[in-house]
């Protein structure tokens, strides 16, 4: 039951997911008619599912919700903003209160009265016959013994239907003592008679408490051409009585039918006559509701530890497969070499798809968004129009859920910093409303998202003179473009002129910067004045294994991330040292270069070989030098221990089939680090 | 039910994951054996993999097809003409209901509704 109950919580979560998107979408088009079914039939099954795992309190509050916009279906209320607003306000409360079933916390407790009070004014007056209607249902009436005479003539077709008429007689025993006289029609006796038809007809005479309307219920679901006439004889039992029980045993012998006045005239009471509505069938012209066919992919709810685990699994898998490899290239076993091919190449399969488990389309994320740009641009009196694309894009589960906070921090920045209000948009020229477009991609074994305003760009001179008087730059240097513009990531920088309400919470672009590079991502800024700003965030599409070029230093093994490495050459190790600009001439082009062996400290050797291997930094190709390149390597990367943490050129270490240890270098870290390295020791030759 | 006794057969059908298993694990433990469906045209591929289900229990308000196509789809092939069909609904409308009924249902529950009534009515239905 718990677990069901965990179950009813996932799926509601769900539906109010989908319920926020189809009210976003149904902002902008107010009269589309398929998202009103939608978000109408969402709130439906939230009502049903909260009412069935008994949440009478949210199920109400649906239920309330549900007229609103049953009547809109029906065009007998507007869509207005107000209502628009409140079903929000009730959304985020549900999101709340599913917590909360029994509404116990007093904020709930009060939000939930006046959102009852809103939607109440809301319904004006339709809200009272509902709530009737609700109590009526819910109430069955107690009512006085009575006896009732009982008509029921079944169509032929009855057994099509999936009814057996006998349990339905069987069913009205149940509601007190009861007499029943059937009556089988001559036809059936003919020869020509159909068994899949029924012929009988049944007179009953029922002393029951129950009102009529329960008796009714019992042959709600017989197929229209039946026959069912309910009528009271009269508010006391009969059945006991001697002439009655004689009546109808000579009925029963006789075969013959039992009519409403042979018993009513012998009891001789009043006659009330009720129609069965299943008599006179009206038909309506209900709209069948077109369903949409998005959530057709059937899938399963698996727990993400459950998932950890297989990868975990598929992580240690593939380093015992390459300690199998490693074996079978020293032992030189040919046999054994094919299977082992075999083993590798299942291991990387079963790899891809573990890691095609753990990722989930952006979507699910681009939707919240909706929401909170609708809120933010509401609060800050702009007008915007925020266009998502690529939410099919697919990304590992948690790199989602750790960019969430990131990527709402820029969005808010380029909403209250980066959009003009209406009027200075139109004096610029431009469109009054403004846009914002976030959209992901994936290029390369990348997946790049951006958030694209058209606002009125970056200030470089409010940065400049900023980041002076925050001391971050000195007077007099000189930036290029784009390091102006990085220098918002850095600590301690915030343009914003005064805290605001929206983007001023004391986190600042550094943290965002810092959240991105955690998921080894690379954020970066263009901007250009009065025409936007674009921010570009790019991610890897997994955390947990990459391919790598293995290489060695000395006795020392690291792993270079085959992404970032655009060739490899073989260079004399007299031109890497004693070198003044550090610069080597490569296919006719010169590279800057890195020694490792002089970063790292180990001796540096004049004489032989090294292997020059260029790799793509930003924009520019950097060398970076090493001993021997041993090989293409699939490498589980797990975090380092705490010795290692502030090691930022490493960025985890994998284990090789032999047992030893590689360490994973993060060549965009290195090379910055020996930008610094170089730089202090600029600042020391001048000293 | 007899232990000797074949199990009665009931197809589930629900899109909403919880509600389904609310009911199919309460009449497991009642002793009967239950097949899911995620939508009617799931469920109508299960009820022809197990064309021996003695009932079908289905949610109208589903996507990719909902309860009511799914009930006359049932109808319309000969082999189900006679298959009770009981319908899960929220719905307290009149022609709704009506319009199940036409289309050949057996019978329905509103929800919410305690188990035990709806063993009571499948206990009928299953005789």
């Amino acid at each position: 039951m718990e677990e069901l109950k965990h179950t009813y919580l996932e799926e509601a979560n769900e539906l109010l997911a989908s319920l926020e998107k189809a009210l976003l979408s149904l902002e902008q088009n107010p009269h589309d008619k398929e998202l009103i079914e939608e978000v109408f039939r969402v709130m439906h099954t939230l009502k049903g599912n909260s009412s069935m795992f008994g949440f009478p309190l949210i199920a109400e509050l649906v239920h309330d919700l549900e007229t609103i916009y049953d009547l809109i279906r029906q065009n007998l209320f507007s869509l207005s903003r107000d209502v628009l607003n409140c079903t929000l306000a009730a959304l985020d409360h549900l999101r709340a209160i599913v917590y909360d079933t029994e509404i116990q916390d007093s904020n709930n407790k009060i939000r939930h009265a006046k959102l009852r009070a809103d939607i109440g004014t809301l319904l004006g007056s339709q809200q009272t016959s509902t709530q009737q209607h609700i109590e009526q249902a819910h109430a069955p009436v107690e009512q006085e013994l009575k006896t009732v005479y009982i008509s029921f003539e079944a169509s032929p077709q009855i057994f099509q239907n999936g009814t057996n008429p006998l349990f339905l007689i069987a069913e009205l025993s149940e509601l007190g003592k009861m007499s029943a006289v059937p009556t089988i029609s001559d036809e059936c006796n003919d020869e020509d008679a159909d068994f899949e038809k029924c012929y009988t007809t049944w007179s009953i005479i029922l002393e029951t408490t129950s009102p009529i309307s329960a008796i009714e219920d019992v042959f709600v679901f017989v197929d229209p051409a039946s026959k069912l006439s309910v009528s009271e004889i009269c508010k006391a039992p009969i059945l006991q009585r001697k002439d009655v029980a004689e009546l109808i045993e000579s009925h029963n012998t006789l075969d013959k039918r039992l009519e409403f006045d042979d018993i009513s005239s012998l009891v001789n009471v009043n006659v009330k006559v009720l129609p069965n509505e299943a008599s006179n069938p009206q038909k309506t012209g209900a709209q069948e509701v077109k369903l949409k066919t998005d959530r057709s992919t059937s899938s399963i709810r698996v727990a993400s530890d459950k998932l950890n685990e297989l990868m975990n699994l598929v992580s240690e898998l593939v380093t015992t497969q390459a300690g199998l490899s490693l074996y079978v290239t020293n032992n030189k076993i040919a046999d054994l070499e094919a299977i082992t091919e075999n083993v590798e190449k299942l291991s990387r399969r079963l790899r891809d798809t573990a890691f095609g488990m753990t990722l989930v389309p952006i979507n699910h994320m681009f939707g919240r968004f909706q929401r909170m740009v609708r809120d933010i641009a509401d609060k800050l009196g702009k007008e915007v129009e925020f266009v998502t694309e690529g939410g099919e894009t697919e990304l590992d589960k948690t790199i989602i859920e750790t960019l969430t906070d990131p990527l709402m921090h820029i969005l808010r920045n380029s909403l209250d910093h980066g959009l003009e209000v209406a009027e200075e948009r139109v004096s610029k020229g431009k469109r009054p409303a403004g846009k914002v477009l976030l959209k992901a991609f994936y290029s390369g074994v990348h997946v790049y998202i951006q958030i694209i305003d058209d606002g009125k760009g970056l200030d470089k001179e409010a940065i400049l003179s900023k980041a002076i008087e925050k001391g971050l730059i000195r007077e007099g240097d000189v930036l290029s473009e784009k390091e102006i513009f990085d220098l918002i990531f850095a600590p301690g920088f915030s343009t914003a002129k005064a805290v605001t309400d929206v983007s001023g919470r004391g986190v600042g672009m550094d943290v965002v910067k810092r959240n991105i590079t955690d998921l080894k991502g690379v954020i970066t800024i263009d901007s250009k004045k009065d025409e936007g700003t674009t921010l570009s965030i790019r991610l890897p599409l997994t955390l947990s294994i990459i391919d790598g070029l293995l290489v060695s230093i000395s006795d020392t093994f690291y792993i270079i991330p085959l992404t970032v490495i655009t060739k490899c050459y073989a260079v004399k190790n007299s031109l890497l040292v004693n070198q003044f600009n550090q610069l080597i001439e490569l296919d006719g082009r010169q590279v800057p270069f890195l020694h490792l062996r002089e970063q790292f400290q180990y001796d540096v050797a004049e004489f032989g070989e090294s292997q020059m291997i260029v790799v793509n930094n930003g924009e520019r190709e950097v060398g970076v030098s090493v001993d021997t390149i041993i090989g293409e390597y699939q490498a589980v990367v797990k975090p380092l221990g705490k010795y290692y943490r502030k090691q930022d050129f490493a960025s985890g270490a994998s284990i090789l089939g032999d047992g030893t240890i590689a360490l994973v270098l993060d060549t965009a870290k290195l090379i910055e680090l020996h930008q610094q390295q170089l730089n202090e020791k600029k600042t020391i030759d001048y000293v | 039910m007899e232990t000797t006794q074949k199990k009665k057969r009931i197809l589930v059908v629900d899109d909403s994951e919880s509600i389904r298993e609310l009911i199919a694990i309460g009449l497991e433990l009642q002793g009967y054996e239950i097949i899911r469906g995620v939508n009617g045209e799931d469920g109508f591929k299960q009820l022809q993999e197990h064309s021996d289900c003695n009932l079908v229990i289905t949610d109208m308000n589903m996507p990719v097809m909902d309860g009511l196509s799914f009930l006359k789809k049932i109808r319309s092939e000969s082999s189900y003409r006679f298959l009770p069909v009981l319908i899960i609904t929220s719905e307290v409308m009149e022609t709704k209901r009506r319009e199940a009924r036409e289309a050949g249902a057996t019978g329905w529950i509103t929800k919410p509704f305690a188990n035990q009534q709806l063993y009571t009515v499948i206990k009928r239905l299953l005789n």
